[in-house]
């Protein structure tokens, strides 16, 4: 028998001949003959012709969740139910048409063939590899049967613990802890790995944390990118800047790094890391002696400012301030002075300069610099950090009601995390708190009950919490570990039972970000491919099954529409604020909160309503109430680390994706080429890192990038490579972050290492 | 019905049971399918499935995705072009596919169901109408990657599992009789 490839050709490429053989295939009755599997005769073929011609796109909005500053607007065109690409949505003036090269892949990363597909549970224990397919009732049954015989066995749900932070940080995915608060009190892994010693320093002197719009930097005169590297990791925050540079403003970088925003600005100045604070203190004291400060803000609007001139006048010596930073006198004088005359002038403080074990008093400096230069509250101008403001959602998915008779935490109270909390009732108990920047200790400490269950959400524990040795004892001892994800990690590897999560494509949402004050509707656009479900989706399943298994056990709805839930976010509060009827509104793109200048009216939440130099919390809670010079913590090995984001990745994610493996395939150490050089260390040598944490083999990079004294690697997970930087870092804290977030932020940039050519 | 020869119905049979390996949900399902294929390895359930899912499904890194996009488009994602050309062969085919945008149409068992379908229509039922089709569908389609997945997923012998060896050969043996024993030319 013969065939001929162009007839067949023919008639499936072309509409006529396809749309004739289609109605032939009809009339021959071939359709009733098909013995049935998967694929179904399609009886539509006689009644009507199933082939429209060329498809045409369908398109959607949506957004980026994943904890990134820009959070962009997203359009994505869909065609016969398959996306096909996405751009940014041009309505939004900050994503203006445009992605990073991140959200530039998700279609790569939506079908990625690595995507977690089904439900599995590990059936060789924990770390064998050996997986069987569940169904996501056969999970749910698990799952819900160990919460009630640890409750029934403890008399609490203080065993179950959830893990979740930043992998999507879209508004209905706080559902996931609603999920929790369904089920009782419970144990949470509380505070960020991010921010919080940032958080806790804005809050202090401002009552706090809120930046002026990022688009106003068009029009600032000085712009001071501190320890921030938008370049890499806010790539639509540059046009803004590069915009002001053409319009004559100066923009500096001051970072031990010399960072692609670095290479972009009008001056790189490289501060040794650690110092930042000081040398804010000292701009303040040269400012202040030129009488270039702005006496009558400060009359006005803030408190303790004399004790703080007093200290700056009594503490801080300018050689010393030159000395310890690494910085000429003489360019500190001219960045102090250049910065007090440009009118208006703002410093935008990056999330690396807070990971130092002196990382909030160093953030509290900068506060004061830009306070005392008078751009506080000013238009194009303020101390930029990040904000919360447009986050006033209904998080109607978190608020649940405890199921009656739950048995809680009576210990002291802590606070809950940097985002969003239920407002929980009255009530004798809490749920636990314990540190997630010590996840590790913590998990393997708890008693009382102690952890059993563990549920990971939107989260790779792996590669964002520290001391991964000790991170393996603490998941070996726990009875019953759920990871929720979209791609199999190092944490899925730890787990019993993986879920397959969806992707912001298969679901709705909303987003909103903590930089800029755009506001974004998320559609499902595409049909959730294998098996994947929703975070809420998976919340409802475990509370049917939890019901039926014993009726009250679970609050949460026993089944949830992402749809219905993300409408049930919106209030008229959000309706105010960002000048819209109805969410629906949305649908033509997204808006942006009506203008406001933060601080522009003098009134600031803190305890005397001023900007507050001098902070009796901060006394009562960090032992100053100043923002002081304090110094960072001792090296206890030759070479500091540092270990920024890199531009392939956001965190663990991205990093897995063809194109960022294309062009970053695997990771580095960047080395000073005069620290190579003294341990014959070449270029493309493998040589180990370690240090009293582990050990890490990798491919050395020389480059004055970084300074003599520093070596760098990037915080992200590869795929099939068993490099995870945090093996090296060790858990000890920021100075602060436990009065806003729950607890301490981790010093990450205050970690040493030594090296040696393989 | 028109009387189907013995090495017709064994033709198809075996085709089947590769199908609905490829297709198993469970265990239960994989081995009842594995077991219809003749093989005489003793192999428990569980052990049946940690071995195909080390090989086809995950969670890990499979050791061949059965998608034929990974080896026609790109090695890394699924529902690209070939993906779509599938499915207007399947339309073509007069074939409705209730997965649609859920499992990719070009994976392995959804494949070999089509192909299934159309032969049983022509063995089994006389129908030739769409044996253009099938053929065009084996040769410049299934030809085209199934030989390469296998190829790929027996290179690992650092996972040797002799069931699965025995389903790659069973599939590669089914290739090479469908595109070589029909005097075919194109």
């Amino acid at each position: 028998m013969s065939y001929s490839k162009e007839n067949v050709e023919s008639i499936v490429n072309n509409g006529l001949s396809r749309r004739s053989f289609l109605k032939g295939l009809a009339a021959s009755g071939v359709l009733s003959s098909f013995p049935g599997g998967i694929l179904q005769a399609n009886e539509d073929l006689n009644t009507k012709i199933p082939y429209l011609g060329e498809k045409s796109y369908k398109t959607f909005r949506n957004a980026c969740p994943r904890n990134c500053y820009d959070t962009c607007s997203i359009k994505t065109y869909v065609k016969d139910g398959v996306m096909q690409f996405i751009e940014g949505a041009t309505e939004s003036t900050y994503t203006r048409g445009g992605c990073c090269v991140k959200g530039n892949s998700y279609v790569k990363r939506v079908y990625s063939a690595r995507r977690l597909k089904f439900p599995m549970m590990q059936v060789g224990g924990k770390g064998s590899g050996n997986w069987k397919r569940i169904s996501w009732d056969q999970a749910m049954d698990i799952i819900a049967k160990k919460l009630l015989e640890m409750k029934k066995e403890d008399g609490t749900l203080l065993g179950a613990a959830l893990t979740k932070y930043s992998g999507n940080f879209g508004i209905t995915h706080y559902g996931i802890e609603g999920m929790f608060n369904s089920i009782g009190y419970t144990t949470r892994l509380a505070g960020t790995p991010c921010w919080p010693a940032g958080i806790d320093a804005q809050n202090l002197d401002m009552g706090d944390m809120w930046c002026n719009d990022p688009e106003e930097m068009k029009d600032s005169k000085f712009i001071i990118l501190w320890g921030v590297n938008p370049a890499s990791n806010s790539i639509h925050s540059m046009k803004y800047i590069y915009e002001a540079k053409k319009k004559g403003a100066k923009v500096v970088v001051i970072d031990p790094v010399f960072t692609e925003a670095a290479s972009k600005a009008s001056q790189y100045i490289q501060i040794k890391a650690g110092t930042d604070g000081l040398l804010a203190l000292g701009m303040a004291k040269i400012i202040i002696d030129a009488n270039l400060h702005d006496q009558k803000w400060l009359d006005a609007n803030s408190k303790g400012y004399k004790e703080y001139k007093a200290y700056l006048d009594k503490e801080i010596k300018l050689d010393n301030v030159s000395k310890i930073t690494g910085i000429p006198l003489a360019m500190i004088k001219e960045l102090a002075l250049s910065f007090a005359k440009a009118k208006p002038a703002t410093i935008w403080m990056g999330y690396g300069m807070q990971r130092h074990t002196n990382g909030g008093s160093m953030i509290r400096a900068i506060d004061a610099f830009v306070a005392v230069s008078g751009n506080i509250g000013k238009y194009a101008g303020g101390a930029r950090y990040g904000h919360l403001n447009t986050w006033g959602f209904n998080y109607a998915a978190l608020s649940m009601p405890k199921p009656e008779g739950s048995v809680g935490y009576t210990g002291p109270e802590g606070a809950k995390g940097d985002v969003a909390q239920g407002k929980d009732a009255k009530s004798n108990y809490t749920d636990r708190f314990l540190n997630i920047n010590k996840t590790a200790r913590e998990l393997i400490n708890a008693k009382e009950p102690k952890v059993r269950l563990l549920w990971v959400a939107c989260k790779n524990v792996f590669a964002q919490d520290f001391d991964r040795n000790q991170l393996i004892r603490a998941f070996q001892q726990l009875d019953l570990v759920v990871v929720a994800d979209q791609f199999f990690n190092e944490t899925a590897k730890w787990a019993d039972i993986v879920l397959p999560v969806a992707t912001q494509f298969e679901e709705y949402d909303v987003n909103v970000s903590y930089w800029h004050y755009w506001l974004t509707l998320n559609e499902q656009a595409i049909k959730p491919l294998f098996e994947v479900k929703s975070d809420l989706e998976i919340a409802a399943m475990l509370s049917k099954r939890m019901n039926q298994l014993q009726a009250g056990s679970c609050t949460f709805p026993q089944s949830v529409d992402t749809k219905a839930m993300m409408v049930k976010e919106f209030n008229p509060g959000i309706y105010e604020q960002f000048g819209i009827k109805s969410w629906e509104e949305l649908k033509n793109g997204p808006v942006k909160a009506k203008a406001v200048i933060p601080y522009a009216d003098g009134k600031f939440k803190t305890p005397s309503g001023k900007f507050e130099f001098y902070s009796d919390k901060a006394l009562e809670l960090f032992g100053s109430a100043l923002p002081t010079y304090l110094e960072v913590r001792k090296p206890y090995d030759k070479f500091r680390m540092t270990s920024p984001h890199s531009r392939w990745s956001l965190h663990s994610q991205f990093q897995n994706l063809e194109w960022m493996e294309d062009v970053h395939p695997e990771p580095y150490v960047y080395i000073n080429p005069d620290d190579a050089e003294a341990k014959m260390v070449k270029e493309g040598d493998t040589v180990a890192v370690f240090n009293k944490q582990g050990l890490l083999r990798v491919k050395a990079k020389l480059t004055d990038n970084v300074q003599a004294g520093t070596v760098l690697m990037y915080e992200q997970w590869y795929n099939n490579n068993i490099y995870n930087v945090n093996e090296l870092i060790d858990d000890t804290s920021s100075d602060m972050g436990a009065f806003k977030t729950g607890a301490p932020g981790v010093a990450l940039h205050d970690t040493f290492v030594n090296f040696r050519k393989l | 019905m028109q009387t189907i020869q013995p090495q017709d119905r064994s033709r198809l049979d075996e085709l089947k049971h590769l199908r609905d390996i490829f297709n198993a949900q469970n265990s239960k399902e994989l081995k009842i399918a594995f077991g219809a294929l003749h093989s005489c390895l003793e192999i428990s359930e569980e052990d049946l499935e940690v071995q195909f899912n080390r090989y086809f499904v995950g969670p890990m890194e499979p050791i061949a995705d059965p998608f034929a996009s990974i080896y026609i488009d790109d090695p890394d994602v699924v529902m690209s072009k070939s993906t779509l050309h599938v499915r207007e062969l399947y339309e073509t085919m007069g074939f409705t596919n209730p997965l649609k945008n859920i499992i990719p149409d070009d994976h392995l068992g959804v494949e070999l169901d089509a192909y299934y379908q159309l032969l049983y229509l022509e063995e089994a039922k006389g129908i030739t109408y769409l044996s253009d089709l099938r053929h065009y569908f084996l040769h410049e389609h299934l030809s085209l990657w199934v030989p390469r997945f296998i190829a790929r997923a027996l290179e690992h012998s650092e996972h040797d599992s002799k069931a699965m060896t025995f389903i790659l050969l069973q599939l590669k043996s089914l290739l090479i009789r469908e595109t070589t024993t029909q005097g075919v030319t194109a």
